[in-house]
C-alpha cells in the first residue's frame, strides 16, 4: 500500500465519520423540532378545544345544550365513538347521577341497546363510572370496562364492543352536579394529560350550571316574598291572570280566591316586636303550605301549554304586611272554598310558638268566586279584599263571600250539611209509607217506604232537599242502609201481624250513589235475611235514568240482587230513555208509570196513549205495572180501563207514618173479613 | 409525501443493500434525494424512486411497496418509540393510526392531505379496516401493517376484498392477528 493511498483511506474514513456525524445531528435536530412541533400542535388542539367549549358555555342559553356541545366535542376531540351526559339527582338523598338523556354516539343504531340501558339506570354513589365519579369528585378511567369488578352496564357493553372508558365531574363548588363519560372500542391505558384537560372543561362547565341557578335564583327572589318564601304579589297576579283566561276559555272552569289577613297580628307586632311578628308570618306560611298540601282542591291545574304549568304552593302568596291570598284552582262549586277557609282556620287553632311564647293567631278570610264573573284579576283582589272585612266584622276567625247571595246559599248550605251529619248520628229520619192498591178488587198490597227527616227547627224536611248532598257528603250509604233496615222490620212486623197472599210488599228506594258502592248486593242479602221477611216481598225501586246512564253495569248488578230472590222495579219510567233491548234484557219484575203521564191522564189523550203503550209494553215483556200519581177519580178509572195493576197516589193514600199504615191494614183485614162472612 | 416516508425508503435500501444502492436508486430515479423529515416532498419523487427499484429487482412496484412498508417499521419504532411503546399488540396499535398520522402530517402542513383510516373493532379475531388516499398506497399499507405485526411479534393473514386500484371507493382489508410462539 503507497502512503498516498493509505492517506487516502484514512480521509475517506474521516469523511464517512464527518457524514454519519451529519447525518445523526441532522436526525437529532429533526427529532427535537418535530417533538416541539408535536407538542405545539396538541397544545393547539386543546386549546381549540377548551375555546371552543368556552365560546359555547358563554354564549349558551341553557345548560343541556352546553352539555351537548361539550359531548359532542370532546368526541371528535378524542375520535371516541361514544359520549354520554348524566345530571346528578338532587331530590334524591343521597344523591345518585341519572341520565341527562344527551348523548353523542357516531353510530347511534350500533349503540342502541347501551344507550337504551345508561338511561334508564340510576347510578348511585361509588357504583359505576359515574358512580365512583360522584364519590370522589374526580375523573376517572377505565382501561376495559368488560373487566372492571364496578361496571355494571358491563354486559351491553361487550355486546356493542365498547372497552375503554372516562369520565369526569362537573363541579359547582364541592357538589357534583354532573358526570360526562367516554367509551372507545379498545381497552386503553390511562391518558393523564387528557383527564386534566377534561378536568378544565368540568371547571368550565360547573360555570355555566352555576350561572343558571344564579339566574333561576333571581327570578325566584324576584317573584317570591323573602320572608315566607311563598310567592309575592307580581306572581300571584301573574298566576291569577292564567287561571282567569282559563275560565274566559271555558266557563265550567270555576275558581276561588281567597284573601287571608291575620286577626291579630297589630298586637303581636306592637307587644312582641317585629321580629316577633316575622317568625308569626313565617310559621303562618308554613301552615298554610302545609295545608293546601294535603287538601285536593289546589293546583291540579291541568296545563294546556308549558306556560300555564306551575308549582302546586305557587297558588299561595304573601301580599305583605299580614295578608295571604290563595288561588283555589278547578273548584267544583262554592263549598270547595268555604271547606279551605274553614280548614285553615281550624289549622289556625293550634297557638304559634314565638320565643318561646304561645301566640294565638285566627284568620279572617274573604271569598271571591269566578262565577260573579271577572274580566281582570285586580277585580277579584277587589272584591275578595271587602269581604274579608266583612268576616272581619262578623267576628274574628270567620269567612265570607263577596256575594252576598251565594254567601247566604253556602252558609244555608253548610248549615245543613252540618245538620245532616247529626240527623244521622241522633236518627232524625223517619219512614213515612205510602200504600200501594191493587186496582182489580181495590185491596192494599204493599207500600212504598219514603224517608222524611224530622229537623228539631224545620220541621218535616223532604229527601228531595237533602238526599242530593247526602250522596256529596258521602252519609247516603248510612241513610240508605238504615232505610232498607227499617222498611224491611217494618214489613216483617206487618207481615206478621197481618198475613196476606201473596204477601204484602215493600217498595224502598235506591238512588244512583248506592247503586255504584262497593257491596250493595251483599249488605241488601244481610239485611233481608236478618230481619225475616221472605225475599220476594222486597221489591227495590231505581230510576230509569240511573239504570240507563250504564245500562251493561246495571244489567250485571240486577242480575246479581235477582239472584237474591227480591223484586226489582223501574221507577218513573218513561222519563229517561230506555233502550227496548236493554229492558227486555233487565231481570225485571215491575214498571211504575211516571207521575206525570198519570196526572190529568182523563183529559189529555196524549198522555193517555203514552201510558197505554207503557201498559203494552209491559204485559208484553211480562212486567207489573204501577202507577204514580193518581190523585182522581177520572184518573184513576182510566189506569183500570188501560189495565193497570196497582196504583199509588193521593185518591186512595198520602205517605203517612207507620202507625197510620197499620190503621189503614187493620181497616182493611176487618172489611174484608166482613166482607168475607 | 412527507420527509419521514423518504428517510425510511433511505434507512431500508441502506440497511439491505448498501449506501451506494442508495445512491444508485437516487440518480436512477433522478431526484435529488435531499430529505429531511421536516420537509413535504412530491409524491412523484417517491414513484420515481418505486419505479427505479422496481426496475432494478424485476419486481412489480407493489412488491416493493409492500416489501419498504414492512421493513420500515423497526426503523420507524425506533425513530418514534412514543407511538409504539403504549401498545402490546398490533391491533391497539393499528387503531391509534389516525392519531398518529394526523397530526404528524398537519403539525407541519395545517391542511395537507392525509390517508384516512377507518375501522370495525366489533368482532375480536377480525380487525375490519378501510383506507382511503389519493395516492392510493394500500400495498405500502399493508406492508406497514405487517411490519406492525412483526414488531409485536405476531403474524398477520389479510383479505383485500376491496380495492381502490379494482375501482372501489376505499380499500377493505380484513385482518387476523396470531401471536407468534417465540417469545421475546
Amino acid at each position: 500500500m503507497t502512503e498516498t493511498q493509505a492517506s487516502l483511506e484514512a480521509e475517506l474514513a474521516r469523511l464517512h465519520k464527518r457524514l454519519k456525524r451529519e447525518a445523526s445531528a441532522r436526525q437529532e435536530a429533526e427529532s427535537i423540532a418535530e417533538r416541539g412541533l408535536r407538542e405545539l400542535y396538541q397544545r393547539q388542539q386543546e386549546i381549540e378545544l377548551l375555546e371552543a367549549i368556552a365560546v359555547a358555555a358563554n354564549e349558551a342559553v341553557g345548560v343541556d345544550e352546553v352539555m351537548a356541545f361539550a359531548v359532542r366535542e370532546i368526541c371528535r376531540y378524542t375520535q371516541w365513538p361514544v359520549g354520554h351526559v348524566l345530571y346528578a339527582d338532587c331530590q334524591k338523598s343521597p344523591s345518585c347521577m341519572v341520565s341527562a338523556n344527551i348523548w353523542h354516539c357516531s353510530d347511534t343504531q350500533r349503540f342502541a341497546t347501551f344507550q337504551v340501558l345508561s338511561s334508564g339506570l340510576e347510578f348511585g354513589t361509588g357504583v359505576g363510572l359515574p358512580g365512583r365519579i360522584l364519590e370522589s369528585s374526580k375523573p376517572a378511567w377505565i382501561m376495559d370496562v368488560r373487566a372492571d369488578p364496578n361496571f355494571p352496564r358491563a354486559p351491553q357493553a361487550r355486546l356493542v364492543g365498547l372497552k375503554a372508558a372516562f369520565g369526569f365531574p362537573v363541579l359547582v363548588g364541592a357538589e357534583v352536579v354532573s358526570v360526562l363519560e367516554f367509551f372507545a372500542e379498545e381497552s386503553l391505558q390511562p391518558d393523564g394529560r387528557l383527564l386534566k384537560i377534561m378536568g378544565q372543561i368540568g371547571t368550565q362547565l360547573g360555570r355555566v350550571i352555576e350561572r343558571q341557578r344564579a339566574r333561576e335564583r333571581l327570578l325566584h327572589d324576584a317573584f317570591h316574598d323573602p320572608l315566607t318564601q311563598l310567592a309575592n304579589r307580581a306572581l300571584f297576579l301573574d298566576r291569577l291572570h292564567i287561571t282567569l283566561s282559563r275560565f274566559k276559555r271555558n266557563k265550567n272552569y270555576q275558581f276561588a280566591v281567597l284573601f287571608l289577613d291575620l286577626d291579630r297580628f297589630k298586637v303581636v307586632n306592637d307587644s312582641l316586636g317585629h321580629l316577633a311578628g316575622d317568625q308569626l308570618l313565617v310559621q303562618v306560611a308554613q301552615r298554610l303550605r302545609a295545608c293546601l298540601r294535603s287538601t285536593d282542591v289546589v293546583a291540579h291545574l291541568k296545563a294546556d301549554d308549558e306556560s300555564e304549568r306551575w308549582a302546586w304552593d305557587e297558588c299561595i302568596a304573601h301580599l305583605g304586611g299580614d295578608e295571604f291570598t290563595i288561588i283555589l284552582d278547578d273548584i267544583r262549586d262554592a263549598s270547595a272554598p268555604i271547606r279551605v277557609a274553614e280548614r285553615i282556620q281550624y289549622e289556625l287553632v293550634t297557638p304559634f310558638d314565638v320565643d318561646g311564647q304561645a301566640v294565638y293567631s285566627t284568620v279572617s278570610i274573604g271569598i271571591a268566586l269566578s262565577s260573579t264573573g271577572y274580566a281582570v284579576e285586580e277585580d277579584i283582589l277587589r272584591d275578595a279584599a271587602p269581604a274579608m272585612y266583612r268576616a272581619k266584622t262578623l267576628g274574628r276567625s270567620r269567612w265570607a263571600m263577596f256575594d252576598q247571595m251565594m254567601h247566604n246559599q253556602a252558609v244555608a248550605c253548610l248549615q245543613l250539611e252540618a245538620d245532616l251529619h247529626r240527623a244521622v248520628r241522633e236518627q232524625e229520619f223517619r219512614l213515612f209509607y205510602q200504600p200501594i192498591v191493587s186496582l182489580g178488587d181495590g185491596v192494599v198490597r204493599g207500600f212504598e217506604a219514603l224517608i222524611r227527616w224530622v229537623h228539631p227547627r224545620l220541621g218535616l224536611v223532604s229527601p228531595a232537599e237533602f238526599i242530593g248532598l247526602a250522596e256529596e257528603i258521602g252519609l247516603i250509604r248510612d241513610i240508605g242502609d238504615w232505610v232498607l233496615q227499617e222498611a224491611c222490620r217494618q214489613l216483617s212486623e206487618w207481615q206478621r201481624a197481618f198475613p196476606s197472599e201473596p204477601p204484602l210488599t215493600m217498595s224502598v228506594n235506591i238512588s244512583a250513589r248506592q247503586l255504584n258502592q262497593a257491596n250493595l248486593v251483599g249488605r241488601v242479602a244481610k239485611i233481608v235475611q236478618s230481619s225475616c221477611i221472605a225475599p220476594g216481598s222486597l221489591k227495590l225501586e231505581l230510576t230509569e235514568s240511573v239504570v240507563m246512564s250504564d245500562a251493561e253495569r246495571s244489567c250485571q248488578l240486577f242480575q246479581e240482587l235477582k239472584g237474591l230472590g227480591i223484586q226489582l222495579s223501574l221507577d218513573d219510567f218513561g222519563t229517561g230513555y230506555s233502550s227496548l233491548s236493554y229492558l227486555r234484557r233487565l231481570p225485571l219484575d215491575v214498571l211504575k208509570v211516571d207521575r206525570s203521564f198519570v196526572s190529568h191522564m182523563d183529559v189529555d189523550e196524549e198522555k193517555q196513549n203514552i201510558t197505554q203503550i207503557i201498559v203494552l209494553l209491559a204485559r208484553t215483556l211480562g212486567l207489573t205495572v204501577i202507577a204514580e200519581g193518581a190523585e182522581t177519580e177520572g184518573e184513576v178509572k182510566q189506569l183500570r180501563e188501560l189495565g193497570c195493576d196497582y196504583v199509588q197516589g193521593y185518591y186512595f193514600h198520602r205517605p203517612m207514618p207507620a202507625n197510620s199504615a197499620k190503621l189503614v191494614l187493620q181497616e182493611q183485614l176487618e172489611r174484608l173479613s166482613v166482607g168475607q162472612a | 409525501m412527507k420527509g419521514i416516508v423518504f428517510n425510511l425508503l433511505e434507512g431500508v435500501v441502506r440497511r439491505d443493500y448498501g449506501d451506494d444502492t442508495w445512491d444508485d436508486l437516487l440518480d436512477a430515479a433522478s431526484v435529488e434525494g435531499a430529505y429531511t423529515s421536516l420537509g413535504s416532498y412530491p409524491d412523484q419523487e417517491m414513484g420515481q424512486l418505486v419505479m427505479a427499484a422496481a426496475q432494478a429487482l424485476k419486481l412489480p412496484p407493489e412488491q416493493i411497496l409492500h416489501w419498504f412498508g414492512r421493513q420500515a417499521m423497526p426503523l420507524l419504532a425506533e425513530r418514534y418509540p412514543i407511538f409504539f411503546t403504549p401498545h402490546r399488540s398490533a391491533r391497539p396499535f393499528l387503531l391509534t393510526l389516525n392519531d398518529i398520522i394526523h397530526p404528524e402530517v398537519n403539525k407541519l402542513y395545517p391542511g395537507a392531505s392525509t390517508p384516512v383510516f377507518d375501522f370495525d373493532s366489533n368482532s375480536d379475531e377480525v380487525l375490519v379496516m378501510g383506507y382511503r388516499s389519493q395516492r392510493k398506497l394500500c400495498a405500502l399499507a399493508l406492508g406497514f401493517i405487517e411490519g406492525a405485526a412483526d414488531y409485536y411479534r405476531e403474524t398477520v393473514s389479510f383479505e383485500h376484498p376491496l380495492c381502490m386500484h379494482r375501482g372501489d371507493e376505499k380499500c377493505l382489508f380484513q385482518l387476523r392477528f396470531i401471536a407468534s410462539h417465540t417469545e421475546p
